[in-house]
Parts: structure tokens; sequence; C-alpha cells
């Protein structure tokens, strides 16, 4: 399957997503609830990066910030890929289209042919292995098998640019619905299409062993503001890595106990 | 030796084999038949039973409660004349136009209300109350408007069904998740596109609900202008039969004129609303109501 996907071209630009000094307040005046504050970081292309934090941390507002569907109050954001994809925790497959057609949508809206549409969209199943599916609709598949849907179709939306522009994937919790065994093949999944597909993501979860496992590095937020706390790189991950970011993360949320 | 990979290449394709979905088994046709077209026809065999041993009971006068065979003569002499046919002819392309134009009205009007907000702050309501208002309300204005014309019939008509349309589309857009229309915005959909991908489709249950509905009453309201509206330039329409059959004093008319205006009720939602519904719920998973 490597061969028929076409990998972003190299860019000579070393940052695809860069985030300085970023802030985020919801609501005003004193009832007014500061969920970023002077967020900084730095995505290489095709890198992957997992957000690591407890609740309220403000991973989902850094990723809908990032992905365009919410505007920062202050600071700034680059990004130099092309439109970036987002996954929810959710599948959101539109509940009327076959898999095929879900994928099909992304390209649709950015004015792909239909011909062209089709190829692409049972290109990107088939590498999810889902080739055998796409004729079935959501409530058909099981919850792993629509979220691989959701991935085909996410990788769809970002890689369709002409421009050679790296492309960026934005998961927000995307396997924390899913059973043990489930989410531990989805997982070596992602990591599989990671590795073809040359995408960067930008990985949100609260579990440690997952973001250990998935990233290159991880990055821990704090919780109300959030704040970068502190980075790992994890690209050998072992078991000191893993207690390390646990003990962290642990005393980043019983800072909160009243 | 395996690999860790290969193992859970493994286990994720004995997963996907448990997971694909077991083909339903759809029973014989006989079986099907028996299960929902028996019980209407015992259901209709009794209804006529009573009815004739009312009728034999003589409880009331002739003029008042007919004979079953008598409609029954009714109806196979304005068949055989040909009167049924261009009695239902007219009525029915009436509605049928009546509707199609409605439901021309009513979806943009229903986008509006729904998702622009000022819109439905000023009309929203009055929508819905219109929704309350008995259509034939409207007759003695519209004639005083229009004089007894075609115009009137369609104008009472689309004052029944344009809101109950555009009531309907507006419930089934506030019924999307919230979730669709942003994954819209998070793969790139402008206004247009997300109306037409994504909110329209996604709204489709409670629009259909809604035409549903629209149908019924565009119905409706076209039998009670024509038993009011009644003049010879109008032609004849199911209405004036029936209202025909009153100042005749002839029952037998009258039923038959009923039985005529129901079967047409009953047909449209067999032949076209019942199948379109079953497609699009079955299409999205909802069978559980079918």
């Amino acid at each position: 399957m490597t061969a028929t996907l076409e990998t972003t071209v190299l860019s000579t630009v070393d940052t695809a997503v860069e985030l300085a000094g970023v802030r985020k307040v919801f609501g005003h005046g004193s009832s007014a609830v500061v969920a970023l504050d002077g967020v900084d970081l730095k995505v290489r292309p095709g890198e992957f990066v997992c957000l690591l934090g407890a609740s309220g941390c403000g991973k989902s507002t850094l990723l809908n910030i990032v992905a365009g569907l919410d505007g920062a109050t202050s600071g700034e954001l680059q990004l130099n890929t092309s439109r970036p994809a987002v996954m929810f925790q959710e599948p959101a497959l539109m509940p009327w289209l076959t898999a095929a057609r879900n994928v099909e949508l992304a390209l649709r809206f950015a004015g792909v042919g239909r011909l062209a549409r089709k190829r692409r969209a049972l290109e990107l199943l088939e590498l999810v292995r889902l080739g055998d599916v796409a004729d079935k609709r959501p409530h058909e598949l099981s919850g792993g098998m629509r979220q691989r849907v959701a991935l085909a179709r996410a990788l769809a939306s970002t890689t369709v640019s002409a421009d050679g522009a790296p492309a960026l994937l934005l998961m927000d919790e995307p396997f924390a619905a899913l059973d043990a065994i489930t989410r531990d093949v989805l997982q070596s999944e992602l990591l599989r299409v990671w590795e073809t597909t040359n995408t960067a993501i930008i990985f949100v979860t609260h579990d440690v062993r997952e973001a250990v496992r998935l990233g290159q590095r991880v990055v821990l937020l704090s919780s109300r503001p959030g704040r970068v706390v502190r980075e790992w790189d994890v690209t050998s991950s072992s078991d000191t890595v893993l207690d390390e970011i646990n003990t962290h993360l642990r005393e980043v949320i019983s800072g909160h106990a009243v | 030796m395996a690999t860790p990979s290969d193992t859970l290449d493994k286990v994720g394709a004995g997963l996907d084999a448990l997971d694909v979905p077991v083909e339903a088994h759809r029973p014989p046709i006989w079986r099907r038949f028996l299960k929902t077209g028996v019980p209407p026809i015992i259901a209709f065999a009794l209804l006529l039973g009573v009815w004739q041993a009312l009728w034999a009971s003589a409880i009331l006068p002739e003029f008042q409660l007919p004979a079953p065979v008598n409609v029954w003569n009714e109806l196979v002499r304005s068949i055989s004349t040909g009167e049924a046919f261009e009695v239902l002819w007219t009525s029915l392309h009436r509605a049928v136009f009546g509707f199609v134009a409605a439901v021309l009205i009513a979806t943009p009007l229903g986008l509006l209300v729904a998702k622009v907000r000022v819109v439905r702050a000023a009309i929203g309501s009055l929508l819905t109350g219109l929704q309350s208002l008995p259509s034939v309300a409207w007759v003695p204005a519209a004639i005083l408007w229009f004089g007894v014309t075609p115009s009137t019939i369609y104008f009472v008509v689309l004052m029944g069904s344009v809101p109950s349309i555009a009531n309907g589309l507006v419930a089934g857009i506030d019924q999307i998740p919230p979730l669709l229309p942003r994954v819209g915005r998070a793969l790139g959909a402008g206004r247009l596109a997300s109306a037409r991908h994504i909110l329209l489709p996604a709204a489709l249950p409670g629009y259909l609900a809604g035409l549903k509905q629209g149908w019924a009453f565009s119905w409706r309201s076209l039998m009670a202008a024509e038993i009011i509206a009644t003049s010879p330039q109008l032609g004849v329409g199911l209405g004036q039969y029936l209202h025909n059959g009153s100042s005749l004093n002839d029952i037998n008319m009258v039923i038959a004129a009923i039985f005529l205006i129901l079967l047409v009720g009953i047909g449209i939602e067999l032949l076209l609303f019942r199948p379109l519904e079953r497609a699009v719920l079955r299409a999205r998973g909802l069978t559980g109501a079918l």
C-alpha cells in the first residue's frame, strides 16, 4: 500500500506548527476562565507529538485553535501545513453515507473530481484495511471500524493540498471510547499509517501509556490555566520515562486538591 | 517467530471478522403479507360487519345510515360512468400542484428560520401558531380577496401546508447533533456546502415528517376549500361531489365521497410516504420503529 499514497514533499520549513504565547479566555469579567495561558509549542513536519494532561488543561481548546475551529484570545499561531485534519473522540461519520462516501465528503469539499474522489477514498480505506466494507453504512460497522473510517476521512482532508505543504492531523482522544483490545489494535494501526503518510500528528490524550507508546515527544500541560509544564523525548521509550511522566502528572493534578 | 506488530495485525483482522455485520434474513413475502396485510383487512371486514348489523337493526332511518351495498353501488356507478375519475383527477392535481408549491416555498423559509436568528425570533412562533390555525378559517377571507377562483383554493392549501413543512424542517435541523456541522467545518465546508451536504441530509428525517404532515394538511385544506367554495367555473372536485351529495340529500353519495377522500389519503401514505420514510430510516440504521 505504501506506493499508492502520495506522501507530502519534504518541505524546507522545519516547523509545521508554531504556537507562541497562545492565550485563551472564556467569558468576561469576574466569571472569566483562563483555559490557556501562554502556550508555546513547535511541531516539526512529520513529527508525532502527544499532548498530555488531566481534565481542564485546555488540551481540546488548544487543538481547536490549531484546527481553526476556535480563535485564540491572544498569541500567535503559525501553520506551514495544508488544512489541518481533525479527529474527535466520536467518529462523527455522516450516518446517511457509506464509509466510502464519508471519506469522499472531505475530498468533495476540496473540489476534487468525482473519479479521483472515488479512487482516493478507496485507497485511504485500504490503508486502514477497510476496503471490504467501503459500501457499508456507519451503523453496520463496529466502533473501532468507524473510528478507522474517521481516520481515513481525516487523512483525505489533510493530504489534498496540491502545494506540497506537509500534512497535519489533530486527534482529540480518538481512542478513549474504545475497549482495550480495539484501542491497542488502533494504536498500532495509527503508527503504521503515520509511518506511511509522513503526516505530522498532534495527539491529545490523558493516558500516559498511550502518549509514550505513540509519540516521539510528550508535552505535559498543567490544568487551569493550561501551560506547558515539561516535555519528554520518548523515541526510545523506557519504563523510567513512563514513571517520571506519571509522577509529574500526579503532581499537576494533586496541586488542585483543596 | 511473529513480531508483536504481526500479532496485533492478526488480532485486528480477527476483530474485523467478528465485527462484520451479519446480513439480516428477510422472511418470505407471504409471511410478511400475513403480518402486515391481513390485520387491516380483518379490521375493515369487522367494520363492515358492524355497519351492516347497525343498518339491519334499523335504529336509524335509511336516509341517515345507508346500507353498505347501496354505497358500494354508488361507487360502482360513479366509477363506471367515469365521474369518480374526473372528480379524483380534479382534486388530486390541485392537491399535488399545491403541495409542490408549498414545498418550494416552505423549504427556503424553514432553512431561514432554522439558521438565521433574527428570522427565527421574528416569525418562528408565528409559523408554529399558524400550524394550529385551521386553514379552513382562511376560506372566507380568500373568497373576498380572490373570488371563487382556483386562486382561493390554492391559497387555502398553501396556508395549510407551508407551516407544517417549514416547521418539520426547523425541527429536523434543531435535532442535528452539533458535532456533524463541526466536522463539516473541520473538513473545509463553506456555508452553502455545509447546508447542502450536511444540514439538509441530516435533517431529512424531520423534514420528511414535515412533508408527510404537510401533505395531510394540504389534502384536508383542499377538501374544506372545495366543500365551501363551490362554483360551476371551478369544476367538480371531491369536495364539490361531497357537497352535491349533501344538497341532494343522497347519503349514499356522501359516504361514497368520504370513502374516496380516505382512499386518496391512505393511498398516498402507503405508496409514497411510507416507502420513502422506510428507505431514509433504514439507511441510517433507525429500524427500531419499522
